[in-house]
């Protein structure tokens, strides 16, 4: 039994790296933007998507496929940056939502009219089965926690350490005093955004491999999932997002693994209404930022 | 409108064309059969193949006459798998296209949805591919007597690939990982119907998992502990790849097997996982291995139509409906729907897969096959047609 319980943290602990590296993104983008993101999940969409068309036109190798599919869809997020999210700035929050539930919209029915909607397999990455403690993985899925540990430690430093994150905790905390100090705003705004899309697109990248199934609707539940842990994670805060992340993958696989499958969506939705409930400022923060 | 000399002319090149396009549509009379299936979501890929199949088998008839003299051409219907888009889209037809026939849907869940509306409009629904047994235990006598069923239901499947695993291969200890729908749910709740005429198999974990769902470790991780030697799958075919990778990231390959249905024989799931699908059972209403004339020549039609793709069982099974639909009309000797439904109820029609009638309940009797996996290939054990014990009302 306690094997047992080791196995599922792991498969949660997997599965939770995938869920902080896409919220990670949103909750820096909630930040600066005071604006819930609903189209994330579909960078994190367009990303694999982009990788799997490298892969299966061009054939070029799983390696450049991330670099490529990362880069695709930067390319497509710093142009709705530009059009739309720099516009957020000092917009109402129903501005935000709406205009994000459009993107996500259009991002997705976009994909399904280009290439059809099937489901396609991303054939690619290291999905040769080892053991790890005993239990069977593909390294694909260490190479994925290795990433989301590396990238956590890279954005902490990035957040208190440049210039640049120094500009977005700035912006996170007040606008107008940023407008008054000369920070540009709208290009901090543009480049948190770019920054966690790209984080967002990365994440579907490396889960591909093991997810092998890649269709335009498949963002839609990372979407929700991810918004489940930027609520517990406290919102606009990077670090708690990695621990709820984490927590979120965890309990899920433990109540999948001990209860049943179909029980596993709704540990989120839980979690989320008694966030709401009780702690709307996150489990980690002393008290409420916005 | 049409008041200055541009105008006018602008307005005599519309009426001209207009006149034109009538005149062309009246000598190539259409008969228009409505055709409802997932174009898009999580199962869009059979909807694709369905919608091939049907049209093939439309330009078949077409050239060889069509209808009454009339070409078949399809209304086709967007249903994505929901029940509510599906009744929309059948709602389209009945009220706007004013369609007879409608064919449809692939998903249970939805073709349930569809069958009130057939009967309440008096439109014949013709089901190719949808397996809960519950449709037809609400047909013919049952109730709806718009609705038939050519397709095999999962009632006997279930009988038949149980009966297999446990007689044949031995197996005992099944654990069961089905899709969370009114498909894979019937299926697991007629093979524990079946269970009893077993003493020594028994179920020993029941999992049922999102359309969406991709992290399926947690439920492998729990089956490879539990012992099971058998994961009894109901699912959907886009699914099983998934699900047979993360077996062989586990380590269940070779010591667990799968059985049921979801598309286990084709080759872009075999090559997901080989070492995995290896001995697994499934029993299918067709499969392009069927050595049958008839069935052979589908295959290579097909795959000359739709530039050398393979075709799926509901490419085969919308093709084989559409002809259905076709002889019916040509023994009605009529187009209107009340007719044609008459004539289906006692046409004998012989099918690729073998003989085709339809019992009291409107459910076609008709054979499926039964299948392992074997080095990679299908391997044919048997074609056998389930008769169905319909509950006593």
């Amino acid at each position: 039994m306690a094997n047992f319980i080791f196995e599922q943290i792991i498969n949660g602990v997997i599965t939770g790296s995938m869920y902080a590296l896409v919220a990670a993104g949103m909750t820096m983008i909630f930040g600066v933007l005071r604006a819930i993101n609903f189209a994330h999940g579909e960078y994190y969409m367009l990303g694999t998507f982009a990788a799997w068309l490298v892969i299966s036109k061009l054939e070029v190798p799983y390696v450049v496929a991330i670099v490529l599919g990362v880069a695709i869809a930067a390319l497509i997020a710093a142009i709705i940056g530009r059009l739309v999210m720099q516009r957020l700035v000092g917009s109402p929050f129903q501005a935000g939502v709406l205009a994000t539930i459009g993107i996500s919209l259009i991002l997705q029915n976009a994909v399904i009219l280009a290439f059809g909607g099937g489901y396609k397999v991303f054939e690619g990455g290291w999905i040769e089965p080892i053991e790890f403690f005993g239990i069977g993985m593909a390294q694909q899925r260490i190479v994925l926690i290795v990433a989301a540990i590396a990238i956590f430690a890279g954005l902490e430093w990035m957040v208190r350490k440049t210039r640049m994150g120094k500009a977005i905790r700035a912006v996170s905390q007040n606008i107008e005093c940023c407008q008054v100090n000369g920070i540009d705003v709208e290009s901090v705004v543009r480049r948190t955004f770019l920054l966690g899309t790209a984080l967002a697109a990365l994440s579907g990248i490396l889960t591909a491999p093991v997810n092998v199934s890649v269709y335009g609707g498949m963002g839609e539940s990372i979407t929700l999932k991810t918004f489940a842990v930027i609520v517990m994670g406290g919102m606009g805060n990077v670090r708690g997002t990695l621990l709820a992340g984490m927590l979120l993958g965890v309990v899920e696989s433990l109540v999948s693994g001990l209860i049943g499958l179909q029980y596993r969506d709704s540990v989120g939705f839980i979690a989320l209404l008694l966030m709401l409930m009780l702690r709307p400022h996150g489990l980690f923060s002393q008290k409420a930022r916005f | 409108m049409c008041h200055t000399s541009m105008q006018r002319l602008a307005c005599l090149a519309v009426w001209g064309a207009g006149a034109l396009f009538t005149a062309a549509a009246s000598a190539q009379e259409v008969y228009k059969i409505g055709l409802v299936s997932p174009l898009s979501g999580a199962n869009a890929r059979y909807g694709a193949f369905a919608n091939k199949g049907a049209n093939l088998a439309a330009k078949e008839i077409n050239a060889a006459g069509g209808v009454m003299g009339k070409k078949i051409e399809f209304v086709t219907g967007d249903s994505q798998c929901v029940p509510a888009e599906g009744v929309s889209a059948t709602k389209r037809m009945i009220s706007f296209d004013k369609l007879p026939i409608i064919i449809g849907d692939i998903c249970s869940s939805v073709t349930l949805a569809m069958q009130p509306l057939a009967e309440e409009a008096g439109v014949l629904l013709v089901n190719a591919a949808s397996s809960n047994p519950t449709i037809t235990y609400k047909a013919g006598v049952g109730g709806f007597k718009w609705t038939f069923r050519n397709y095999p239901t999962d009632e006997g499947r279930a009988a038949i690939v149980l009966e297999h695993a446990v007689k044949s291969r031995g197996l005992k200890n099944f654990a069961v990982l089905s899709v969370d729908s009114d498909y894979g749910r019937g299926a697991i709740n007629f093979t524990k119907k079946y269970l009893p005429r077993y003493p020594e198999a028994k179920i020993l974990s029941e999992d049922y998992y999102k359309e969406s769902e991709t992290d399926f470790r947690p439920v492998l991780s729990k089956i490879k502990n539990s012992g099971a030697q058998a994961i009894i799958m109901y699912g959907q075919a886009d699914t099983t790849p998934i699900v047979a990778r993360q077996m062989l990231e586990t380590g269940l390959a070779g010591k667990v097997v799968l059985v049921g249905n979801g598309e286990f024989n084709t080759a872009k799931t075999i090559a997901a996982a080989p070492s995995v699908m290896n001995g697994s059972i499934e029993a299918a209403a067709w499969l392009p291995e069927w050595t049958s004339a008839r069935s052979q020549k589908f295959v290579e039609d097909y795959k000359k139509a739709y530039a050398g793709e393979m075709p799926n069982n509901h490419a085969y099974t919308h093709w084989e409906t559409t002809h259905l639909v076709a002889a019916a009309i040509k023994s009605a000797n009529s187009l209107k729907a009340e007719d044609v439904r008459n004539a289906l109820a006692k046409l004998k029609y012989d099918s690729a897969m073998g003989s085709v009638t339809f019992d009291d309940h409107n459910q076609a009797v008709l054979p499926m096959v039964l299948l392992e996996v074997a080095d990679g290939k299908p391997v044919i054990k048997s074609a056998i047609a389930a008769k169905v014990d319909y509950p006593k009302q």
